[in-house]
């Protein structure tokens, strides 16, 4: 058995950290700050576990092999990769991974109704680099995947990665691997990222996102479909997927936005908010 | 329903894996891959709106013509 001691969302993009420099100083800095202060909150909870609702930039999966839901059983992931790192300009590291949790929740989903692919081998981008290198500094807490098709469409529904992370915050609770679980996800908010759009941001709908998280009425998110978010939200929208999948696994708790900034110059509308009972 | 391109995003999954950038494709770099005319043709302006209308996954576009974008 185990207890959620925390969760969290927050938006990933490699310019967060890859070229601070091009972001007017005082977005950034509320925005590292909001990093800052749920490094601090996730500190205080001493998890032993990060089970992280993240996604693919096909760089893994490509579109001859495309899971919608796949567990990483990866060792050690690097976060990021020596190649990563010049891009991301993050040291290169390795975090530890928890690859007997994977295989676990893995059996646990085929003979539950979950049937997710799996992964041995993972090359993580900012979806897990950036994120940690503000949140697990130190890289000693393990961290477990779910990955989510959120980037070669047609993607899972909403509705279906809710109930996905419902599965695995259920899991989490009753396995024995780990006994104090943190739940991260990261992606989204608006972006239009290698469209005709690139560069445009939505803040009006990143607020309106993160108001129904923080009320805890994800309903009307989960009826959100893929043409709507593509309209509003932008390719990169479709990344609240995985806030939406962590939403599952913790029924109930609210939303607490940190901090809210749409940065033209990483293309991203950057959301921090943490979750809590 | 959601337009996808096997045949491009197949080319510019195996450039993006190669780390190369483009502005255009070249003639020599299409060759072997199965592309319909006007497939070709964008590839080989860097029309990044048109793969984009053709099927090309805008992830990969963004990572092989990172050239054509301003930002």
């Amino acid at each position: 058995m185990a207890e959620i001691v925390a969760a969290a969302l927050a938006a990933h993009a490699p310019l967060i950290t890859g070229k601070p420099e091009i972001a007017r100083p005082e977005q950034r800095e509320r925005l590292y700050a909001g990093f800052h202060e749920m490094r601090r909150r996730l500190a205080a909870a001493r998890p032993d576990l990060l089970v992280m609702f993240v996604n693919d930039h096909l760089q893994n999966f490509p579109y001859s092999n495309l899971p919608a839901f796949c567990v990483g059983l990866v060792d050690a992931y690097d976060a990021p990769s020596p190649g990563g790192s010049t891009l991301m300009r993050i040291p290169p590291r390795k975090i530890p991974g928890a690859p007997t949790w994977g295989m676990a929740l893995l059996e646990a989903g085929l003979a539950g109704g979950f049937d997710f692919a799996y992964s041995y081998e993972i090359e993580s981008w900012d979806e897990l680099s950036v994120p940690l290198h503000f949140l697990n500094p130190d890289g000693d807490i393990p961290v477990a995947t779910v990955y989510t098709n959120c980037a070669a469409p047609p993607l899972p529904t909403l509705r279906r990665c809710h109930e996905m992370g419902a599965f695995v915050g259920r899991f989490a609770r009753s396995h024995r691997g780990a006994s104090r679980v943190a739940f991260v996800a990261t992606g989204g908010i608006s972006h239009w990222v290698g469209t005709p759009e690139t560069g445009r941001i939505n803040p009006e709908w990143d607020h309106w996102v993160i108001d129904h998280i923080e009320r805890g009425d994800v309903e009307p998110l989960l009826r959100l479909t893929w043409d709507e978010i593509e309209r509003d939200g932008g390719n990169g929208g479709q990344e609240i997927r995985n806030w939406v999948a962590l939403m599952g696994a913790v029924p109930g708790w609210k939303g607490e936005s940190l901090a809210y900034e749409p940065v033209p110059e990483w293309i991203t509308g950057c959301g921090t908010v943490w979750v809590h009972a | 329903m959601i337009a996808v391109s096997y045949p491009l995003n197949k080319i510019l999954t195996g450039l993006a894996r190669a780390h190369l950038t483009r502005e255009k494709l070249s003639d020599a770099e299409l060759a072997g891959h199965d592309l319909s005319d006007a497939e070709r043709s964008a590839l080989l302006a860097g029309d990044i709106r048109r793969l984009y209308d053709l099927g090309a996954n805008p992830y990969l576009i963004r990572r092989v013509f990172r050239p054509r974008f301003p930002i």
